[in-house]
């Protein structure tokens, strides 16, 4: 019989994972909604997750390329650098704002059932994750037009994978709690969502920057992640070790401090909602 | 269960306090939080919702807690949900729990009867291989053996009530909490809701009972606990508690 006491003190973030991965069967569960909600009933189904990511490419290929006649320096194909750095984006965006709006449009059954609400953010980033993956394909169709195709290396898109799903899940986890407590943090969130897409390299090769921006540019994960995707997956460009050690270590230490702080709120949110 | 294990403890609140800080002045903007802050405006209080709470609930034995609103008895389900740990105080919790809550909170109109009992039923805790044998006892007992294959949007009100109710009440848990006498849908679901709440209650669990219905507190419990201010103002036999509550009541 399980023994509920609370005198057992917990450690934080160890507890979180352990809970998490116990939880296998419910993550499944929630994974297998949150595809299904989104795809069932539509007419095109799972290709629907692509729809966004493609519709942004076209418009952004038209503005850059044919009105502004800009080209990438180096001879780069400007359609794969486009679309790999939109789908970084919208695997971002998509997976922080589910994650912190499935924890927050649930509270009804959090606050009354115990059920650790890090396997909702959990779920969110995964299914985000899984729609990300589709992606590969047309971005596999239009590298192989450009004359390229992914490289042996593509199968380290499985590390950015999970360190995107290690930073989403961090943040998601504290803006879960902004979007319960604050009622204006929905609009604001946009606001920086907005920015970080703007200070990630999605349609702008780094090499256009001056030295200050880089320096700014280069402190966003994102733009480590993003430049690591475009490496691994389609080989362009040189990275260091130290894109991928910032990749890395941003991306943990963002889960760390997101289960540690959501940690210590949820309870003041659980016991005001 | 056999009933030797009548009399263990199965709720076990040791002196526990819930206090948290709170703002004067509710805010839930990030705006208005951020000009009161710049204005050192914001200012804080100690709010207690539990203060000092010592009680127990045995296996077998219902206990009500009633009291006004804001008295506290939402806070002492969720401590003893373990959805909420006490800021002081010990709490021990023997088992299982089951809660009722809000028919069809936690349930999703988009997916189908069958997928909204799997969603429910892992919300709670079941493993996936129990809950496949259970779909079927669940849907008969709901009426909706034919519809479980269509999306929950689909379904009325009454359908949906129906359904939650089956599969929350599906599993004899070691602690039932009840949070408002369940009264929904027509007469005949009413009457068999009752009935199956009864039947549950007289099954050997423990069960916790919050509600503002008197009638169902002397009806239905061994022991009431009367609430105010966080505190314990009466305890004991219901109509007692309900007598001494009646009289702060009508004051």
């Amino acid at each position: 019989m399980k023994i509920y006491d609370s005198s057992v003190k917990q450690t934080p973030i160890i507890s979180q994972i352990k809970v998490v991965y116990q939880s296998r069967s419910l993550l499944k569960i929630l994974i297998a909604r949150d595809l299904t909600v989104r795809y069932k009933r539509s007419v095109i189904g799972i290709w629907w997750s692509l729809l966004n990511p493609i519709v942004t490419t076209i418009v952004l290929f038209y503005v850059f390329n044919t009105v502004f006649r800009a080209r990438m320096p180096d001879g780069t194909s400007f359609l794969p650098y486009l679309l790999s750095g939109v789908l970084i984006i919208t695997f971002f965006s998509q997976g922080l704002t589910a994650a912190a709006d499935s924890i927050a449009s649930s509270s009804g059954i959090l606050t009354k059932v115990y059920v650790r609400p890090e396997i909702f953010a959990f779920s969110a980033t995964i299914s985000s994750a899984i729609n990300f993956c589709i992606g590969l394909i047309p971005l596999t169709a239009v590298l192989l037009i450009s004359g390229k195709y992914p490289g042996l290396k593509s199968p380290l898109v499985l590390v950015v994978i999970f360190c995107m799903i290690m930073l989403t899940t961090g943040l998601g986890l504290l803006v879960a709690i902004a979007y319960i407590n604050f009622d204006d943090s929905r609009s604001l969130i946009q606001i920086v969502l907005l920015m970080l897409t703007y200070m990630t390299p999605v349609f702008y090769p780094i090499s256009v920057l001056g030295p200050n921006t880089l320096e700014v540019i280069k402190l966003n994960p994102l733009t480590s992640v993003l430049i690591v995707f475009r490496n691994v997956f389609g080989g362009n460009g040189g990275t260091g070790i130290n894109m991928w050690l910032y990749m890395i270590g941003t991306s943990t230490i963002t889960l760390l401090i997101g289960l540690f702080v959501f940690n210590r709120m949820w309870p003041k949110v659980v016991a005001k909602i | 269960m056999s009933k030797a294990d009548k009399g263990e403890v199965i709720v076990d609140l040791e002196d526990v306090s819930m206090i948290y800080r709170r703002t004067r002045h509710r805010v839930s903007s990030l705006k208005q939080t951020a000009i009161d802050s710049i204005k050192r405006r914001i200012s804080y209080e100690n709010f207690y919702a539990l203060d000092g709470i010592t009680l127990q609930v045995k296996r077998g034995e219902t206990l009500a807690v009633i009291g006004r609103n804001g008295a506290g008895k939402s806070t002492l389900l969720k401590v003893v949900a373990r959805v909420l740990p006490p800021v002081e105080g010990r709490v021990i919790v023997r088992g299982s729990v089951a809660p009722m809550i809000e028919l069809g909170a936690g349930f999703n109109p988009e997916l189908t009867g069958v997928e909204n009992i799997m969603l429910y039923g892992a919300l709670l805790g079941r493993p996936q291989k129990e809950l496949n044998e259970r779909i079927e006892p669940i849907a008969q007992w709901a009426g909706l053996t034919e519809h479980l294959d269509v999306p929950l949007r689909a379904y009325s009100s009454g359908m949906v009530a129906r359904l939650a109710f089956a599969t929350a009440t599906d599993t004899v848990p070691d602690l039932l909490l009840i949070d408002e006498v369940l009264s929904v849908g027509d007469e005949d679901f009413q009457e068999r809701s009752k009935e199956r709440t009864i039947e549950l209650m007289n099954s050997g669990c423990a069960v916790v009972l919050v509600t503002h219905d008197l009638k169902a507190v002397s009806e239905l419990s061994d022991r009431a606990v009367y609430l105010e201010t966080g505190k314990v103002k009466a305890a004991g036999k219901p109509d007692t508690v309900i007598e001494k509550y009646l009289s702060d009541v009508h004051h």
